[in-house]
């Protein structure tokens, strides 16, 4: 087990290489740079002057042998966009709230999700269960900002109770330091599709674990519904559904623009846009990478998670 | 059997709730479309607005200092009011009688939450401002209402007898808000660091040619101290051009000078710190939280020509689409017309309330064309040319597409209004619409009905919704007439201008806009000159603009030379001119100031392009008391 | 003594013989056609199938013809332009019914790029495992780490747009969740008893993984195949909001629904139709999916 976790950390290590080594390259071929010529034509020179200024006048091998140097010694550069302050301590600063946002949709999207999947798919048929997949559909077709912008002309412009952005605003502090009205809409919003993505894949593993032999045995058996559920069908579920959810944890943790965009929240999703747009090279390879060793972590986390749900696999190859 | 039956009956109720809830005036769903917009320099800083129409004086007038500014009101720095209640200033000053107490007297403005901003001054990077730039110092000189340059900073100013050097006259009293005067080294040394190739700005065409030794310092060819910029005495600041430039003083609008001081001790990006910002403009730094909120307050030390009745000016970082609907809420008080969507706008136009408090202006003067690569086939045919741009129904795309309110149709590039413009609508047939001829055009360039033309792809530099509206109606205009293939693409911006600026350019067809960064037609008819961004080639213009340029003396064969040159421009179809764009503002009505309520002297009421000193005069009402807005709630 | 040796035994006999074959199959199509829902949702995606093959003939006007009159035209008030305008004088009914064989197109074309890289090389993976399984995770492992969107954003900007760019780029990005998928399934699935008999029986390598596994391994591959059409349309509608989708005046749905955000607080018409058919076309292939899955589940009994 050691040894396959240690394997696998370097695999991501070298992973985090190549990422590097195709994102600067790709980021490079694209035109345009981090300066403007809205208007009229910057003279050659002046041209010049602004490429050297941001060390994008060298030639690109040495420009990224630099940049890997200081990225070694964990030093990613100053971004374009403020540079008063460091890349690692402007995606601190702004993850940290991104985060945040995304650790509770994931909450309130997983618990709800399975809850409601699970209800279904053991109840399958009724009312319930076409409440909960319709709701799901509904839930895939609204695109978040929709649904954002309903919630903050429904709540925050009709019937005022909740403010329409921001984050942690001081006047809106349910319960100073611990709660904060800014919370709700936004996690709300966010976690709308995955809550119903997660109720989904769970209605349809759960439904497929509860058709097999061994809960139609257990049932024979005599055991309680409750804990055949708990005991069995849960576990065997769980293998696609981390599958197919897993993925969405990294992709709700580092944020949705759209979201904060709207909600005035001062994270990270919007630099993953401006920082494309305006050629911020720094912020572009920080954030790539950092999306990188959050999946190669996730992707570690869920293959464990299978020898751990299922007996059965072997990581390492067939029986033979 | 049952559940099949939930399915349907479910299906039903959320069809029926989509049409419902699609209906109601709610959801104002718009997805970021408009990824950030770079803000043309002269659009960015809210003050500099709308250049003006048909009465203009020729700008050329300059030299003559003929209107005072506003009465500068002397203020009291000791008597220092709590910026609480009453109804004196934090200058001394009297607010207006019907003004709400002084403590309501605020503004909040939005700003772009997707904006790229590292600071405050236009002499550090003019594309990367915060929204509020530019109140941290007065610039040289200033517009009116009509236009006309009038003394800002500079109190007078006059130039040589042959046309080079123009002598600039620091009014004296003004200062920091550390109280340390202002002086022309200060304007001096912010000078100088705008060509330094360390500095690397980003507007470094602006001084291009104009400026001694600007090109050169910029190559890194001669040190920044030989540049055309000296201060004579703490008082008096002297430029030096490379060749006469009878519009230097209209460029001084961007004339601002930061603290030498500051710039010595802190670096050029000083403001970009609350703790070592230093203002001599009618605001200072309060708080700056970038992607939430900017705060400005009055400077008490402030004694330019604009003292601010606003006692705070709030920037509030928000997204495009939710703008309009916080503005009803009564969360900001100003909205500039590129925050107005074309459905915003219906509403505006069908409310008395709102409708009143819109005003729409000539802007920046700016107009929309399209570009073609005319060094390569197919555009290098005058005949494909000419037939496309008879080929635009203009009118019917703007009346329909566009609506007047955002825009009229333009049959040449200067909008009727700035100076040297076609008022006569002299040159409207060569571009104007007409299917007929233009099929026989395109037949003559050897592609009867369209047949074998080349499927075009027009480029979009970034539009949001509404031009990508205009644009398309453009292209299908030009492919029902003349039947050829032509794809609308919305590009990057950056992509967009990389292509463009190429040379040789990798744009074969686009739109594009210009508006005008000072108002003189060297400045317009300047950016199609054969060195510019496009690719279109004429000698004569090319002569004839540069000779009128640098023309001092006789204003009216300047004039006229301008008008011919842009001429040719239009029957060489060096450009297809499609529209002049009215920009606009609306305000709260319960913001007052007779600098935008107030018309000019041809009827228009609006905040103007270039009258930075309305944020002297912008001050809020009584009626501010009657409504809950952010203030009150 | 013989099974036919009795008359009645021939009989019966006879009778096993002719009837017909109960394959897999056979008896999922007949599941499926008994399934309301199923039938419902097919019948909807037949629909738009037909709409998208057979816009030339079924919309009354070409899809960039525009009247600059009929601008933002409301819907039902003018008998020409059913629908409505759009925002450029376009009839909207036409629109729609092109924009249907735009967005089926991306749909189609992006999942069956998506599933023909991401099935075979997951299934390969997650069968052999070890090396073979090392090399392929760590390539996902790289392509994954790139934010779809911004990937998209990088490749678009750099080829350009245009439908041909965007279905490849959304299939290049597309291609992963496939393959994890059927990947997973593998892993699990080969260690179960009836892969071991196959192997003991002798049966191939490739033998095994298609004709034994992969049935097995359908199920969830088919409810995200159902999940990832409309999925591929809204992912072209999110570069369509950032405005690098498909090239005007090209219709599509989700292009339509990104516009609309300007329009749509006074002139409703412009959201709702494409967003009604988007969710449509969602519902049906959902349907579709999860009548297959129950269809072709074999523990199931009719």
């Amino acid at each position: 087990m050691a040894r396959y976790l240690i394997g696998r950390l370097l695999s991501l290590i070298f992973v985090l290489f190549v990422v590097s080594l195709i994102t600067f390259t790709l980021m490079h071929s694209v035109p345009g740079g981090p300066f403007d010529e809205g208007k009229q034509r910057l003279p050659d020179a002046a041209k010049a002057n602004i490429l050297r200024k941001y060390g994008l006048d060298q030639p690109i091998h040495v420009q990224y042998a630099k940049y890997m140097w200081s990225a070694l010694h964990l030093d990613f550069g100053i971004p374009y966009q403020v540079p008063t302050e460091t890349v690692t301590s402007l995606i601190a600063k702004t993850w940290f709230i991104t985060f945040q946002v995304g650790m509770m949709t994931v909450a309130l999207a997983f618990g709800t999700g399975i809850l409601l999947g699970a209800i279904a798919a053991y109840r399958r048929g009724s009312w319930i269960d076409t409440g909960v997949t319709f709701l799901s559909m509904l839930g895939t077709t609204l695109p978040n900002f929709v649904v954002a912008l309903w919630l903050i002309l429904a709540f925050a412009y009709g019937l005022k109770i909740l403010p329409s952005g921001g984050w942690n605003e001081p006047n809106d502090w349910l319960i100073p330091g611990v709660f904060s009205k800014n919370w709700i809409l936004p996690v709300l919003a966010y976690a709308l599709l995955p809550m119903a993505v997660v109720a989904r894949y769970t209605r349809a593993s759960m439904v497929d674990a509860l058709q097999s032999d061994y809960v139609r045995t257990a049932r024979a058996k005599g055991l309680r519904d409750r804990s055949i559920l708990i005991h069995h069908v849960m576990k065997n579920a769980a293998i696609p559904m981390v599958t197919a959810l897993g993925p969405i944890v990294p992709d709700l943790i580092t944020g949705s623009i759209f979201i904060e965009a709207v909600f005035r929240i001062p994270g990270l999703g919007k630099y993953f846009v401006t920082s494309t747009f305006n050629r911020d090279y720094p912020m572009i390879m920080a954030l790539i990478l950092l999306i990188a060793l959050l999946w190669g972590v996730t992707y570690i986390i869920t293959d464990l998670a299978y020898v751990a749900l299922d007996p059965r696999v072997r990581l390492g190859g067939t029986m033979k | 059997m049952s559940k099949n039956r939930n399915w349907i009956v479910l299906c039903l109720i959320v069809l029926l709730s989509m049409i419902i809830s699609s209906c109601a005036p709610a959801a104002t769903p718009a997805p970021p479309t408009t990824a950030p917009k770079v803000a043309e320099p002269t659009k960015a800083p809210e003050p500099t607005k709308a250049p003006e129409p048909t009465k203009a004086p020729e700008p050329t007038k300059a030299p003559e200092p003929t209107k005072a500014p506003e009465p500068t009101k002397a203020p009291a720095p000791t008597a220092a009011p709590a910026a609480t209640g009453g109804d004196t200033t934090v200058l001394g000053a009297k607010l207006p009688a019907d003004a709400a107490p002084y403590n309501m007297q605020t503004w909040v403005e939005p700003c772009d939450i997707k904006g790229n901003h590292i600071t405050f001054d236009f002499q550090v990077q003019v594309y990367q401002r915060f929204c509020g730039s530019d109140l941290f110092q007065d610039q040289l000189v200033n517009l009116d209402k009509d236009f006309n340059v009038i003394p800002n900073s500079a109190e007078k100013w006059e130039v040589s007898k042959d046309g080079l050097t123009w002598t600039f006259y620091i009014k004296k009293g003004l200062q920091w808000s550390d109280g340390t005067p202002l002086t022309a080294q200060d304007y001096e040394a912010t000078f100088r660091y705008l060509p330094d190739p360390k500095h690397a700005w980003d507007f470094a065409w602006f001084y291009a040619g104009v400026l001694k030794n600007w090109d050169e310092i910029v190559a890194g060819e001669k040190p920044v101290t030989e540049l055309g910029v000296k201060a004579v005495d703490d008082y008096t600041l002297q430029f030096t051009t490379k060749v006469p430039w009878p519009a230097f003083p209209a460029m001084m609008q961007f004339g601002f000078g930061l603290s030498k001081k500051q710039m010595e001790k802190y670096g050029p990006l000083y403001n970009s710190k609350v703790e070592t910002s230093l203002s001599s403009g009618p605001f200072k730094l309060a708080k700056l939280e970038p992607g939430k909120t900017i705060e400005l307050v009055a400077n008490d030390k402030y004694k330019g020509f604009r003292p601010p009745k606003l006692q705070k000016v709030t920037v509030q970082y928000m997204d495009m689409t939710t703008a309009f609907a916080a503005f009803q809420n009564k969360e900001i008080d100003h909205l500039g017309y590129e925050w107005i969507s074309p459905a915003d706008m219906d509403i505006i136009q069908k409310d008395p309330v709102l409708k009143k408090n819109y005003f729409p202006h000539f802007g920046d003067f700016r107009t929309d064309y399209l570009v073609m690569d005319t060094f390569n086939k197919p555009f290098n045919d005058i005949n494909v040319r000419k037939a496309f741009a008879k080929a635009v129904d203009r009118d019917a795309i703007v009346k329909n597409v566009l609506t007047p309110i955002k825009g009229m149709p333009a049959y040449a590039f200067l909008m009727p209004g700035f100076p040297a413009s076609d008022k006569e609508g002299k040159l409207k047939d060569l571009q104007a619409y007409d299917c007929k001829a233009a099929k026989e055009l395109l037949a003559k360039a050897g592609y009867p009905d369209g047949k074998g033309f080349p499927k075009q792809e027009m480029w979009l530099r970034n539009e949001g919704a509404a031009w990508q509206a205009v644009f398309q109606a453009v292209a299908a205009s030009i492919s029902s007439c003349l039947g050829v293939q032509i794809e609308v693409s919305n590009k990057d911006y950056k992509v967009y201008m990389d292509a463009l600026n190429a040379k040789p350019t990798k744009l074969t067809f686009g739109a594009i806009s210009y508006g005008m960064d000072y108002m003189d037609p060297s400045n317009m008819l300047g950016i199609w000159l054969s060195t510019g961004r496009h690719s279109w080639k004429n000698d004569k213009f090319d002569s004839m603009v540069k000779e009128a340029s640098s023309m001092t003396g006789d204003l009216v064969k300047r004039n006229q030379m301008f008008m011919d040159a842009e001429k040719i421009l239009v029957d060489d179809v060096g450009g297809i001119f499609i529209d002049h764009r009215w920009l606009g503002d609306l305000f709260q009505p319960y913001i007052m100031g007779d600098c935008f309520r107030k018309p000019d002297s041809i009827g228009i009421a609006a905040w103007h392009w270039g009258n930075d000193w309305c944020w002297g005069d912008f001050y809020v009402s009584k009626d501010v008391l009657n409504v809950k807005t952010y203030r009150n709630k | 003594m013989t099974v036919t040796s009795t008359p009645k035994m021939a009989e019966l006999t006879e009778a096993s013989l002719s009837k017909r074959q109960r394959t897999l199959w056979s008896d999922a199509l007949r599941r499926f056609y008994h399934n309301r829902l199923a039938m419902f949702g097919l019948a909807l995606v037949l629909i738009f199938v037909i709409m998208a093959v057979f816009a030339d003939f079924l919309a009354p006007y070409r899809y960039d013809r525009a009247d600059f009159s009929k601008v933002l035209q409301f819907p039902f008030v003018d008998a020409q332009y059913l629908l409505g305008g759009d925002e450029v004088g376009r009839d909207f009914l036409s629109r729609l019914i092109y924009g249907a064989r735009t967005s089926l197109t991306v749909g189609l074309a992006v999942q069956l790029i998506a599933f023909g890289i991401g099935v075979p090389l997951g299934a390969f993976a997650g069968y052999r495992g070890g090396a073979v399984d090392f090399v392929v995770m760590r390539i996902v492992d790289v392509m994954t780490a790139f934010p779809g969107l911004l990937f998209a954003i990088f490749l678009i900007t750099l080829w350009g747009g245009g439908l041909e760019k965007v279905i490849l780029v959304l299939g290049l990005t597309s291609w992963i969740g496939a393959l994890r998928l059927t990947r997973a399934q593998f892993l699990s699935l080969r260690e179960k008893e009836f892969v071991g008999a196959a192997r003991a029986i002798g049966a191939t390598q490739r033998r095994i993984i298609f004709r034994h596994i992969l049935p097995n391994a359908l199920t969830p591959l088919l409810v995200a195949v159902s999940f990832g059409i409309p999925a591929a349309i809204f992912a072209e509608a999110s570069l369509s909001f950032l405005g690098i989708g498909v090239n005007d005046p090209l219709p599509s749905w989700g292009k339509m629904v990104g516009v609309s955000g300007a329009y749509i607080r006074v002139y409703w018409h412009v959201g709702l139709f494409p967003t009604i058919l988007i969710a449509l076309t969602m519902l049906g292939f959902s349907f579709v999916g999860d009548g297959l899955r129950d269809a072709l589940d074999p523990k199931l009994t009719i």
